[in-house]
């Protein structure tokens, strides 16, 4: 129970170093100048975090909790609901990015999607951290994708 | 408390079977209120001089098995709860370290009975000539010829005087030494055979007069309580030429042998039995291949001895005081008798009182769902869900002794038990033989009723609840034998609660 309890404490620290430092990780992963200049000074960071980390954490909690099933027990599908979130919430962020931008005359179309991939790479990383956090507690997908 | 159990001719070979079958559902002597009586350990003791005899050799290879189950699961431990929860050990492993040198059998070694003829077992060529007369009218020739080690052919003058010599063995004393204060006897035997209808009245006269026996023990040996399961006529065999065992004898033997039961063991005078328990069936069964012992007798399983196999474990629940008075004498003979519900050839849970639906159904169809859960689905869940917790039940888990031990040796033999006792007449079909999906498995029994249809029952659901309840239990301290178990069994404690039609 307490080493449970410490990989889920862990996996919500770093999910919170990831909202703290939100921008440095993006911008170590893609920089462009005046697209994350725009990203920073509409406050788009801030809305695409939030939407990656609900994202990440709501799927993995959706898999472990809801689905729950004997039959979706398998790391393959662990590594379906994986690719459904990683190709959702780009997509998702990728819309509000654009409208944020449109709502300021701005429009950046390729840049955002050049940012999104790597948003992907964001959301699968969160995606792992989610399910180890929270998985232990689960019924039948505790051992998913990797047994305890 | 110990129960030493003399299973006593072929007959008591077959209930002892039925008995092992019972205990391994979890099937255990509970006290009136229904609870499990704690501390009962059955010490199970098979006389026959036929030892060649199939159900003999079954039931002992079934012993053995179980024993080994059960060890692996529960270790030396007395009590426990759900599957092969009683505990069967020998008169060996209970004995201290003595003089007496016993095999660790649960077979009761005859010594000479088993190798002899009658006539040299009784030294008739060196009696007088009036003796040899006196002989002759006590014994037919055949009686006299008769070579032991196919036990006495229905022949219970033969078994009075052969099983006389019991009370001299080296198992008679181990037992004798071993009784406590608070153990109790039990024995089963058939009433219109040989070996049986003889062995019981012997076996209860020598404890009964244990103050004349050179034995330690002697006064409480002397009022232990003591049950017995008299087998009736319940089956048919195939007419033959060779008259030494005839259906028609059945009757007239039962008749005489309950006047002598009730004049040594159960009159109002001669209480020497604490309880008796009477089964038997007038329906006639299947005919059963004539056979007097050369061949082997194996019979195919009866209702009669499934029930049967209940006295026993009624017996060891009973409480004390219904049976020996405050100075431990027995009391008046408490008898017994057997009823189903229904009077149908085709049983199944419903035909059964509600008194024996309620100790056996739930054990049973756990079970059997153990039974078709290992066949169908075990396999395919290794390495997933519950089996991942601590301890780990791996892929070769599937190849140790204990596995293959459950599923080729017991589950085999519990599919031929289920097999002849419906193959039988009544047929006992508690089960769909040969039916593999759960919902349909349990005869007379579906599935309770749900928004969508039925609710269902399958590996699946028995996985997840095996995943719930090892999520929150603690079995790193257990062997995986153990852990299967145990989860399975509080998996289907549950599942046939709420997902099956109730009936109890």
């Amino acid at each position: 129970m307490k080493d449970k309890l410490v990989y889920l404490c862990i996996g919500i620290a770093l999910t919170v170093l990831f909202f703290v430092f939100n921008e440095d990780i993006y911008e170590a992963m893609y920089y462009s100048v005046a697209f994350n200049n725009g990203l920073h000074n509409y406050d788009v960071y801030t809305p695409i975090t939030i939407i990656t980390i609900l994202m990440a954490w709501g799927g993995a909690a959706v898999y472990y909790y809801a689905i729950n099933s004997v039959r979706w027990d398998r790391w393959w599908h662990w590594l379906v609901m994986l690719a459904v979130v990683v190709l959702l919430t780009p997509i998702i962020c990728y819309i509000v990015n654009v409208r944020m931008f449109n709502e300021n005359g701005i429009s950046m179309a390729a840049e955002a999607a050049s940012f999104e991939f790597f948003n992907l790479v964001v959301t699968a990383v969160l995606f792992v951290i989610a399910s180890f956090s929270m998985r232990w507690w689960s019924t039948n997908c505790r051992h998913t994708p990797i047994p305890q | 408390m110990r129960l030493f159990l003399f299973a006593i001719g072929g007959t008591g070979s077959r209930v002892l079977k039925s008995l092992i079958m019972l205990s391994a559902a979890g099937v255990r002597p509970v006290d009136e209120n229904g609870r499990p009586v704690p501390n009962v350990e059955i010490v199970p003791v098979i006389i026959d001089p036929h030892k060649s005899n199939e159900d003999l050799k079954r039931t002992e290879a079934l012993l053995t098995t179980y024993r080994s189950l059960r060890e692996r699961l529960y270790g030396n431990a007395v009590n426990a709860d759900g599957f092969f929860a009683t505990r069967f050990v020998t008169l060996k492993e209970i004995m201290s370290e003595g003089t007496i040198q016993l095999n660790d059998t649960f077979i009761f070694n005859l010594g000479a009975v088993e190798r002899e003829k009658f006539r040299d077992f009784i030294g008739y060529d060196t009696m007088n000539e009036a003796n040899q007369a006196l002989t002759s009218l006590l014994f037919a020739d055949y009686q006299l010829e008769n070579k032991m080690n196919i036990g006495f052919v229905g022949s219970p003058n033969i078994g009075s005087v052969a099983l006389n010599e019991i009370k001299d063995s080296d198992e008679f004393k181990a037992f004798a030494n071993v009784f406590n204060q608070g153990d109790r006897i039990f024995f089963i035997s058939s009433i219109f055979g040989g070996t049986g209808a003889a062995g019981f009245p012997i076996m209860v006269k020598n404890i009964r007069q244990a103050k004349n026996l050179e034995i330690n023990n002697r006064d409480v040996l002397r009022k232990a309580p003591i049950g017995g399961l008299t087998v009736l006529p319940y089956f048919n065999i195939e007419h033959n030429d060779d008259h030494r065992i005839d259906k028609a004898d059945f009757i007239v033997k039962t008749q005489s042998a309950l006047y002598y039961y009730k004049d040594t063991m159960t009159g109002a005078n001669d209480s020497n039995l604490n309880a008796i328990f009477y089964v038997g069936d007038q329906e006639v069964s299947k005919p059963y291949a004539y056979d007097p012992g050369e061949h082997g007798q194996r019979n195919r399983a009866h209702l009669v001895e499934m029930v049967g196999a209940l006295a026993p474990l009624k017996f060891a629940g009973m409480p004390l005081n219904r049976l020996s008075d405050p100075d431990g004498f027995p009391l008046q003979t408490s008898a017994f008798e057997f009823a189903l519900d229904k009077d149908e050839r085709d049983i199944n849970f419903l035909t059964l009182r509600a008194t024996t639906r309620r100790l056996v159904y739930d054990p049973m169809v756990r079970f059997h769902l153990l039974f078709l859960y290992l066949r169908t689905g075990f396999r395919d869940q290794v390495g997933q869900g519950f089996t991942e917790d601590a301890p780990k039940i791996k892929s070769d888990f599937l190849n140790s002794q204990f596995y293959r031990t459950l599923t080729d040796d017991f589950m085999r033999a519990y599919v031929d038990w289920l097999v002849e006792m419906h193959d039988n007449n009544r047929s006992v079909s508690l089960f769909s033989l040969g039916e593999t999906d759960m919902n349909r498995a349990i005869n007379a029994v579906g599935t309770r009723k749900s928004l969508l249809g039925r609710k269902n029952v399958d590996n699946n659901v028995f996985k997840a609840e095996m995943n719930r309840l090892s999520r929150d239990a603690r079995y790193s301290e257990h062997t995986v034998e153990f852990k299967l178990l145990d989860l399975f069994n509080r998996a289907a404690q549950r599942i046939v609660n709420e997902r099956y039609e109730g009936i109890n």
